[in-house]
């Protein structure tokens, strides 16, 4: 079996974004609603991470993959053994799953896949901003945005005065010369210079000790969860997880997918602590760029495939569930005869969910975010609303 | 006037002399390609693409066979692979002998120029590329040929190694040609991958300016299908480039009105075309604009450049000489927010910073060791300055529109860094002459700047200041 040349995935830099402060002034009746999205970069296994129970065909391939002590979530679906935080999660109404999805690309290139995943388009490279960041425009939650990332990611591009932060081990300079380099820019008439300044000077995540904050993202969804939970914090946070590209070593649960997949799970359980009670007015998902081969390779791991699966948690859900219109894993099932189906585009979830996070029309976000492509509203199905 | 030292160059360090003519003295450095300023190892990039082929075939074909059970021993077999082949060393390596041009050599005008076409050209962060060869691929294909016509840097660009592999034309292959034809008998389909032909003509040459349709970018793949690395069992996808007839497209393609044959000389006949469309040099001369004078360049910057361009049939020297004037003429009245790299050097010849590892001791390195911390200093910098120039993001390379790098986190850096760089001076660098007369020398209103930076006593908060004034973050 030809091996991908394109793992250019490597190391495991991890970060965080937060964006859409300055929302406009809720009434004391709203609820501020938070949306969170996890980046998985690499090609996450939905077929690893929310395997199928009884089908021969899914075991007949995967000889060499198939997990151990799995924990049922019905009679169709099972969960990697490893995503205990999100089975509590789940246990309690917090999660859910939609299965057998991805975004409209089959091309199965991370370079291409990674940058139509984040613009939500079908042209690699021809969208310059991201669904997030123009979701966010239309729900006019523009203003000091925040992404804890250098530089910013493409999901978020298309608001404007973003802020993004990422965390470092260099101390800044004092206050003083802050003020001063900043009424520099101000006599100058430097007016950008200047209001990026006025945000350096004022970062409350710096001035609490951020700046040696750690890059885990762990602590980093921590740090989110408190700045999320808020009344004027932001109301949107964008994370990535690297490594899911395992061409090799894939391995059963202890595999290298797993550690992929506990590092997201890492992210729901101090999400949940850092947000506390606010869970209930969060969603967070997941996004990849597609999911894997149902055949194993040479090398026990997974080639590039198409179907994937998205989490979902947080109090905005309507229930635990495996929302699917399973395509099946028959030859003749199969995308090009090898992959998991999608049947649902991932789009639908994601513009369902900015509809109901971000309390906006659904037909608007499909027009204005995702051009009128043909869309479903799975708002009712998937949330509460 | 002076920030023309800054925008075409580097500023002026504490051993040069003021130019008396500074136009002559930038276009005085741009005839010839001196020898590398670097004293330290240079390795061709023949002998790194082999690097990168142990790496890729070791860990493809050896490793993931080998441990496919053993998660934990497959990981620490890798790491030491990546050692085995200096995954973690060359680029540092690469960088050194990079910002010695900026740094060191006589000729900090070309190395500006230099650090453009290799963003132009861009190898963006695919595969291990960076860590391997792109730095040798900027120095052989792109500065080696700054002293040619933009053609030939073209021609070579485009079927370089690098930018096959990086722009996929390996996997573009003919529908119609006889591996498509075996492909299909054994019930695979092969067709085209437009990818390398799309940058080709987007970034490369005419950009979308000339009104190429979709079609142009199919045919275009068409003709430049089939070249592609020599494939070889060990060497996997480092071959040579070469043209594979199997692979290619038969029957004539036409490309902006124009017919090309079958055939291996299709493709340097289809280039020498597309340099010499209006568009291409206009293209070119707008960049050129952009990356010296301004985000907005007007016709009247852009002309005198197309002119020596028609006039010297895209000579690169008479071209450079072009923009560097007009970027003179220009220098009161604009002033371009500098790339975090570009800025990093300016800091690092005025003030003299000791930014580079000597070539002593980046000799140290031995094949199969970890590098030092201090071997790897320059690529963590650049990587915190948000800017590693080999790891641009998209084929496209790193943005030079100033919006793109005006953020709160990339003005932290440079605040961070700025101070941190302070400690890396030389003690006799570290005098309120010293400032003084840098300021001067560099400056055009030097006794408001002092008056800025005198409101701190500390010399390190100067300079932290000094390097972060409107006057020095754009020239």
């Amino acid at each position: 079996m030809k091996i991908s040349r394109r793992n250019f995935l490597k190391g495991s830099a991890t970060t965080l974004f937060l964006a859409g402060f300055n929302f406009p002034v809720l009434a004391n009746t709203d609820k501020k609603k938070n949306l969170v999205v996890i980046m998985l970069r690499g090609g996450m296994d939905g077929l690893c991470a929310v395997p199928i129970i009884g089908d021969k065909n899914f075991e007949k391939r995967r000889k060499d993959l198939i997990l151990d002590e799995t924990i049922k979530l019905n009679s169709d679906f099972a969960l990697h053994p490893k995503l205990k935080n999100f089975h509590n999660l789940w246990q309690n109404n917090l999660g859910a799953i939609v299965h057998a999805t991805n975004i409209p690309y089959t091309k199965r290139s991370h370079f291409d896949g990674q940058n139509l995943m984040e613009t939500g388009g079908h042209i690699p490279y021809s969208i310059k901003s991201g669904w997030l960041g123009r979701g966010m425009k239309l729900a006019e939650l523009k203003g000091d945005g925040l992404a804890l990332a250098l530089p910013m990611p493409l999901l978020l591009r298309g608001i404007p005065s973003n802020d993004n932060f990422y965390p470092s081990k260099k101390r800044l300079p004092r206050t003083e010369l802050l003020q001063l380099l900043k009424s520099v820019y101000a006599d100058k008439s430097e007016h950008d210079l200047a209001n990026m300044m006025e945000i350096i000077a004022n970062r409350s995540m710096m001035s609490s000790g951020g700046t040696s904050m750690s890059r885990k993202n762990s602590s980093l969804a921590y740090k989110a969860g408190l700045e999320l939970k808020k009344i004027n914090g932001p109301r949107v946070a964008v994370f990535e997880v690297d490594g899911f590209d395992t061409h090799a070593a894939q391995g059963g649960v202890n595999g290298s997918h797993s550690d992929s997949l506990i590092e997201m799970d890492s992210i729901f359980k101090s999400l949940e602590k850092g947000l506390g009670p606010e869970i209930e007015n969060t969603l967070v998902l997941t996004l990849t760029e597609f999911g894997r081969t149902i055949e194993q390779n040479g090398g026990r791991g997974t080639e590039h495939g198409y179907g994937s699966a998205i989490f979902m948690a947080g109090g905005l859900l309507k229930k635990s569930q495996v929302y699917t219109d399973w395509p099946g894993l028959k030859r003749k099932e199969l995308f090009e005869g090898r992959d998991l189906n999608s049947t649902i585009d991932a789009r639908s979830v994601y513009a369902s969910a900015m509809s109901t996070v971000f309390d906006t029309d659904f037909k608007r976000v499909q027009k204005e975010v995702f051009w009128g492509d043909k869309l479903q509203d799975l708002s009712d199905k998937l949330f509460k609303i | 006037m002076k920030n023309f030292y800054r925008k075409v160059a580097f500023g002026l360090g504490p051993d040069e002399k003021v130019p008396s003519d500074p136009l002559e003295w930038a276009k005085n450095q741009l005839n010839d390609i001196p020898e590398f300023s670097w004293k330290g190892k240079i390795l061709p990039e023949k002998e790194l693409r082999n690097y990168y082929r142990d790496y890729v075939y070791g860990d493809r074909k050896v490793l993931r066979k080998k441990f496919k059970n053993d998660k934990d021993g497959y990981k620490r077999e890798k790491n030491k692979l990546r050692h085995a082949t200096g995954q973690k060393f060359w680029w540092n390596l690469e960088l050194c002998i990079r910002y010695s041009e900026a740094l060191k050599s006589t000729s900090p005008v070309l190395a500006k120029l230099w650090y453009f076409w290799g963003n132009h050209f861009a190898i963006s962060e695919k595969d291990f590329l960076a860590q391997y060869t792109t730095g040798a691929y900027q120095r052989e294909i792109i500065r080696a040929n700054m002293n040619q016509n933009f053609e030939k840097m073209a021609q070579e660009a485009t079927i370089g190694w690098s930018m096959i592999h990086h722009l996929d034309n390996e996997q573009n292959i003919g529908p119609k040609s006889q591996e498509a034809q075996w492909a299909r008998e054994k019930g695979k389909t092969k067709g085209v991958n437009e990818n390398h032909a799309r940058e080709l003509l987007e970034l490369h040459t005419v950009s979308p300016d000339c009104g190429y349709t979709q079609e142009d970018v199919i045919q275009m793949a068409y003709i430049m299908s089939g070249w592609r690395p020599k494939w070889g069992k060990r060497r996997l996808e480092t071959g040579d480039v070469h043209f594979n007839p199997d692979a290619h497209e038969p029957g004539t393609k036409i490309v902006l009105g124009k017919k090309y044959k079958r055939g291996r000389k299709s493709l340097s006949v289809a280039i020498t075309d597309l340099v010499n469309h209006p568009s291409c040099r206009k293209f070119i001369a707008m960049k050129l604009c952009r990356y010296l004078i301004t985000d907005n360049p007007t016709q009247e910057m852009m002309e005198p450049i197309i002119k020596a361009w028609e006039k010297s049939d895209g000579f690169l020297p008479e071209v450079h000489k072009a923009a560097i004037e007009v970027a003179f003429n220009y220098s009161d009245k604009y002033n371009k927010f500098q790339n975090p790299e570009n800025w990093l050097l300016q800091m690092s010849k005025m003030a003299d910073v000791d930014l580079i590892p000597s070539p002593s001791f980046m000799d140290l390195y031995q094949l199969g060791n970890k590098p030092i911390k201090d071997q790897r200093a320059l690529e963590r910098l650049m990587d915190e300055l948000g800017q590693h120039p080999y790891l641009a993001k998209q084929p496209n390379g790193w943005s030079d529109i100033s919006e793109d790098w005006m953020s709160p986190e990339l003005l932290i850096r440079r605040l961070v860094y700025a101070r941190e760089a302070y400690y890396k001076k030389s003690g006799k660098s570290q005098t309120t002459e010293f400032y003084e007369e840098m300021i001067e020398k560099n400056y055009d209103n030097p006794s408001e700047i002092l008056q800025i930076i005198n409101q701190h006593k500390e010399l390190v908060h100067k300079h932290v200041i000094l390097f972060n004034l409107p006057e020095t973050l754009k020239s």
